[in-house]
């Protein structure tokens, strides 16, 4: 296993991760209020806090591993695998973000417009993980 | 879900009869990674026609001896 489809496979399990915290917090919120919550700048703060530590110590430890494949720049198959998992990954934000729009003029509610947002990013960047990992093992 | 290319090669082939040329050695020659020569190799990426050019050219061979068209 490669260093890059290592990374994708961190990032995709610290995202999982967190977005299951973050979707915990909101849904506890909401059940004690009887209300979607306002967005919470501590819960985004801690979870976007967490993530980057969390990539940041992973990634040393596999650049450890594998100095070499860790310093190797990108090549033109790197290129098409992220440039592939990246429009998918833009197709499934879009869709979020069609959802939270529509949500919004039907509903007028901004804080669930918020959490559906920040839910559609977090998903998105699971999507472009787990198809970049798909295309590296599968082929591209 | 990714469609393998119909595209075949002999790159192992010819890798190994160059005096058991290593997968990094082939790949520092190319330009790319390893992960991608051992791609190729596998028949989970067609390299590009540069690439391809440089492969063949590594061999002494034409690019015909090395990749070859598996499709309809």
């Amino acid at each position: 296993m490669g260093f890059r489809e290592l990374s994708a496979g961190i990032m995709a399990s610290l995202l999982t991760l967190l977005g299951l915290y973050y979707l915990n917090a909101v849904v506890s919120a909401a059940q004690t209020l009887d209300a979607v919550p306002a967005p919470s700048v501590p819960l985004i703060a801690v979870t976007t806090a967490l993530l980057v530590v969390g990539a940041i110590i992973a990634h040393t430890v596999v650049a450890a591993v594998s100095p070499d494949d860790a310093n190797a720049p990108e090549d033109e198959r790197d290129r098409l695998v992220l440039w592939r998992a990246g429009n998918i990954s833009g197709l499934v934000l879009g869709a979020g973000v069609f959802a939270g729009l529509w949500h919004f003029v039907f509903k007028s509610d901004g804080n669930l417009f918020f959490h559906i947002l920040v839910g559609s990013l977090i998903v998105a960047q699971i999507t472009e993980y787990v198809c970049q990992i798909i295309f590296y093992r599968r082929g591209v | 879900m990714a469609k393998r290319p119909p595209i075949t090669n002999r790159v192992k082939e010819l890798r190994e009869a160059k005096d058991q040329m290593s997968q990094s050695a082939l790949a520092k020659e190319i330009g790319v990674t390893r992960q991608t020569v051992i791609a190729i190799e596998q028949g989970k990426y067609s390299p590009s026609l540069e690439s391809a050019f440089r492969i063949a050219r590594i061999f002494g061979v034409g690019i015909e001896d090395v990749f070859g068209w598996d499709g309809d």
